[in-house]
Parts: structure tokens; C-alpha cells; sequence
């Protein structure tokens, strides 16, 4: 698989407790990309942050420590992200969804 | 051996009580003033040691024993789990492992300052209105 030069990034913010099915909403978004065949997703964990709702969640204070905000990145080509979105559309129920173009220097163990 | 298990259920009644009851102060503390500070894990504690030196001085003035279902309840129980070192010992250790030093220290020293000074507040108010 390959991604062209010029491709494009797809951030989703989300909350560790947000779920879908049963299961992490973070995970749930992860293995969905990897059924529709994206190039790649990491999902990172933030360690402070607030959101639509104003509330304050932080690693430092322990009662405020649930609900951190989770941030899932799939960089791939545009079409593939925009094949993408309807099925990202059905699982959210909120948080924030960017796009960005980006330029990919290297991709895989063969990129060269 | 029924009196062991007695007093075992009256400190989980307690200790059931107690942990929801601090999950709720600190939360509301900690969202109005501790967003940065662990003021809400503070609250919870200076609180319990306030109640706790009541209650001391309740017991002692009414001649309880330890081993009364009150005390197992209240002391053991539910300002047990109230109160919590651990808490205040990992948010200390957060303050301290992100170079808030001057943080971590205000944090052990009005912790344990105002925990000592509830508990002998607690103790003689309660003690002043009894006797």
C-alpha cells in the first residue's frame, strides 16, 4: 500500500469513557479504519485537556483524572479519509473531528 | 467469632459510605478551586480529620469503647475511607515529577498543618460542647 506525497490527516478527539458497542470508542474507531483498509492509525492518550462541555480532566488530580481526552491520527489519501467519514460519522456521538493536508516523506519499510 | 464478623460488617457499612461520600467532596472541590492543585483530595482530608477529632472526643466523653458498632462505623469505616494518604501521596508525587516542587511541598505541608489542626479543633469543640 502506498500513500501519495500529498495526503491528508484525520484527527478524532475523543473521551477514554466515550464508548461504542460496548467497547472503547478510541478502539472501536481504530479497528474500523483497519477493516476500511487506511494506511495506518495511532490513538495516543492526552494527559490534560477540556472540551465542549468546559470540564477541566488532568492525570495530576486524581479525581479528575477520568474521562482523559483520546486522540486518534490516520493519515492516508484523501479519497480513502473521505470514504472514511460516513462510518466515523455513525460512531461519534461527539468530540471533534479535524482534517489537514500533510506531506508524507516516508511510509512503510520500503518507502524508498 | 460473630463479634468479629459484626464489627467486619459494621466497617464495610462504614467504609461503603464513606469512599462515595469523598468522591463527591473532592469532586466538587476539585472542580471549582483543585483543577491544579490537589485541593479537592485536601478538602476530603481536613474534613475527616475534623469529624475525627469529634468523634474522638465523643467516644472518650461517653466512656465507648472501641470495639462499640459507632466507632466501627464512623471511625473505622467510614472516615477511613473518607480520608485518603494515598491520594494526597500520589498527587504529591505528581506535583513533585512535574518540577512543582514549591507545589508539592505547600501540599505536604498545609496537608498535614491543617489536618492536625482540624482534628484538635474537632476534638475541642466537641469536648466544649459536651461537657
Amino acid at each position: 500500500m502506498q500513500i501519495p506525497k500529498q495526503a491528508t490527516l484525520l484527527r478524532i478527539f475523543v473521551g477514554e469513557d466515550d464508548r461504542h458497542d460496548g467497547r472503547p470508542l478510541y478502539e472501536a474507531i481504530v479497528m474500523k479504519a483497519r477493516e476500511a483498509g487506511l494506511a495506518g492509525a495511532t490513538a495516543w492518550r492526552g494527559g490534560m485537556g477540556f472540551g465542549h462541555s468546559s470540564r477541566l480532566r488532568t492525570m495530576k488530580i486524581m479525581r479528575l483524572s477520568e474521562d482523559l481526552p483520546v486522540i486518534i491520527e490516520i493519515v492516508d489519501a484523501r479519497d480513502k479519509i473521505d470514504a472514511f467519514l460516513p462510518a466515523l460519522e455513525a460512531m461519534m456521538t461527539g468530540g471533534l473531528v479535524t482534517l489537514d493536508t500533510v506531506e508524507v516523506l516516508r511510509y512503510g519499510k520500503d518507502a524508498d | 467469632m460473630p463479634e468479629i464478623v459484626a464489627g467486619l460488617l459494621w466497617i464495610a457499612l462504614g467504609g461503603a459510605l464513606g469512599g462515595p461520600a469523598r468522591y463527591f467532596v473532592s469532586g466538587l472541590v476539585g472542580r471549582r478551586f483543585g483543577e491544579t492543585f490537589p485541593w479537592g483530595t485536601m478538602a476530603a482530608n481536613v474534613t475527616g480529620c475534623l469529624l475525627m477529632g469529634a468523634l474522638a472526643a465523643t467516644v472518650s466523653f461517653n466512656g465507648m469503647a472501641l470495639s462499640s458498632p459507632g466507632w466501627q462505623i464512623a471511625g473505622i469505616g467510614f472516615l477511613g475511607s473518607y480520608t485518603t494518604v494515598s491520594s494526597f501521596s500520589r498527587e504529591t508525587l505528581a506535583l513533585a515529577r512535574d518540577g512543582q516542587s514549591a507545589g508539592a511541598g505547600w501540599n505536604i505541608v498545609l496537608s498535614f498543618g491543617l489536618c492536625l489542626a482540624a482534628v484538635a479543633l474537632g476534638y475541642a469543640a466537641a469536648n466544649g460542647i459536651l461537657s
